[in-house]
């Protein structure tokens, strides 16, 4: 992974990365992903599937109810008269 | 050791081993039936929860995680919040941005990873249970490490309501302690349906008909590139399975190989996606400038707080997601989790467990860990991690000590659901193995 594609993933991730770490992660990332060629030679295999057992359609009711009082939730969050803060959008 | 005495000392003992990062007053242990302790990416009401990041410093949950609750209400009083790598990332406990535990039988060396806190706990206080939580064989390798059992039970066994997610697909909760007695017992408290976590809800009953294990199959993929030293304490204790009345057979298992990049691509791609959540806001740390855009805010927590091998893991997960690459990585690691689970069905189908080590070394030197780079680190796991990726049950049982005197684990794998074979041979090991106790101090 060159050191242009580290930093598009980044931005990605949103992650602001130092010139060191810029330089690390591409070394470690290229190591990586060259280990993960292995992946290549495996054999192909017809089931796929998220999960590793069988999860049917197991979906509760949608029914409302409060689980935990809002107010402790909002008990340790930044707020602004009940609204959570956070930083603008342009 | 009374519960009292345990209360009492628990600081100072703390201060020794830090196994926890957050830990209770209380020196009275009130009408408990137990004490316990539980990895700290599981949420408590009662005590800071951080997962072994810094961006969740102050974090207190408005609830418990369901492993938690149901402890509690068997009984069970939490005494301390356990120190792990960061999210879970890692093997030997060591890529927190808190407290690293030490290992009991060493304080130079690692308790493993990533529940390292938790196994520390087991191995130090007398009758404790702790929970753990697996994702690629962070029970195992810490229960290995510091001479203690643990067992990762099926995926979807126990609820994962309140766990701070690494990998969905393949977070399991579980227990950690130095009585093999308390698998069984503490898993029938944890285990269940919880219409909060839908994967638990498909679980059939946890059985419990006293059916034995009576033959193990040893793949061959399993015992190479071990320590001289593990290799011969697994070897006796081959001998010692015959002796108890085991069949023993050698297999191959040829899907092994590709478990371990199969598992970093899934893992690291969860990970990438559940770890979006953290940007400053609702939880954690908060005091950030408001004046930033909306993406420069969210940068600035994500760069400053969250540790490197976070940091990586996030890089690694995003970039085998992306557009152009998802195919190659993602949706080939999925078909090759399938591979890995018909092996071991195919296996499974003549045998009651896979046996192998546990981890291919005793717990390494923080020293030493410290020269190691990132991928040398992965590889470490490649014992665990087929069993994490299949979902299997699987359980490590002390079997040897080096020459250091460090624990050596040996780990076996049974079929999805099965637990009950695994909690039959560690009670049977416990009666044929003395396991030794490290010296503990506070």
């Amino acid at each position: 992974m060159d050191r242009a594609t580290v930093e598009r993933v980044a931005r990605a991730a949103h992650i602001k990365l130092t010139e060191d770490e810029l330089r690390r992660y591409s070394d470690d990332l290229n190591d990586i992903l060259t280990y993960f060629e292995l992946l290549d030679e495996a054999p192909e295999c017809d089931a796929s599937g998220v999960n590793p057992v069988e999860v049917a359609d197991v979906l509760r009711d949608d029914e409302p109810h409060m689980d935990i009082d809002p107010d402790l939730l909002l008990r340790d969050m930044d707020t602004y008269e009940r609204y959570i803060r956070g930083p603008r959008l342009s | 050791m009374t519960m009292r005495d345990v209360l009492s000392g628990l600081k100072e003992t703390n201060a020794r081993y830090s196994m926890f990062h957050s830990m209770t007053d209380d020196v009275d242990p009130g009408d408990a039936k137990f004490l316990f302790s539980a990895k700290d990416n599981l949420t408590s009401k009662d005590m800071e929860t951080c997962a072994g990041s810094k961006i969740l410093i102050g974090y207190r949950p408005a609830f418990d995680a369901a492993a938690i609750s149901k402890m509690r209400d068997a009984g069970g009083k939490l005494i301390g919040k356990c120190n792990m790598d960061e999210f879970g990332f890692g093997t030997f406990s060591y890529n927190s941005g808190l407290e690293i535990p030490r290992n009991p039988y060493d304080l130079e060396r690692a308790c493993g990873g990533s529940s390292g806190g938790s196994a520390c706990a087991a191995a130090v206080f007398e009758g404790h249970v702790s929970l753990g939580v697996s994702t690629g064989g962070s029970i195992c390798c810490p229960a290995s490490f510091c001479g203690v059992y643990g067992i990762a039970p099926t995926y979807g066994r126990v609820s994962r309501y309140g766990l701070i997610d690494y990998g969905n697909s393949l977070d399991k909760i579980g227990i950690i302690s130095a009585d093999a007695g308390d698998l069984r017992r503490y898993i029938r408290v944890i285990a269940g349906k919880d219409p909060r976590d839908p994967t638990s809800c498909v679980q059939p009953e946890l059985r419990d008909e006293g059916r034995k294990m009576r033959s193990v199959a040893v793949p061959k993929e399993g015992i190479e590139g071990l320590s001289k030293e593990v290799e011969a304490a697994f070897k006796e204790s081959l001998e010692s399975l015959k002796g108890m009345g085991l069949d023993v057979e050698y297999v191959e298992m040829p899907s092994l190989k590709y478990a371990m990049p199969a598992y970093y691509v899934l893992a690291t791609s969860e990970a990438s996606t559940n770890l979006a959540r953290y940007v400053g806001m609702r939880y954690g740390q908060q005091e950030g400038d408001h004046s930033l855009k909306f993406d420069d805010y969210f940068s600035s927590f994500r760069s400053e707080y969250f540790g490197d091998e976070a940091k990586r893991r996030i890089l690694l997960g995003t970039y085998t997601r992306m557009a152009g690459f998802r195919d190659r990585y993602y949706a080939k690691a999925l078909k090759v989790r399938q591979v890995v689970i018909r092996d071991y069905k195919r296996v499974l189908a003549d045998h009651d467990a896979v046996l192998a080590p546990t981890m291919p070394f005793t717990a390494p030197r923080f020293d030493d860990i410290s020269k190691m780079s990132a991928l040398d680190s992965y590889k470490a796991d490649y014992l665990t991690v087929p069993a994490n990726i299949a979902g299997t049950p699987h359980m490590s049982a002390p079997c040897g000590y080096d020459s250091n005197g460090m624990p050596i684990g040996m780990q076996f794998v049974a079929d999805h659901w099965n637990e009950e074979v695994l909690f039959d041979i560690a009670e049977r090991w416990q009666r044929s193995f003395e396991a030794r106790r490290p010296e503990v101090k506070a």
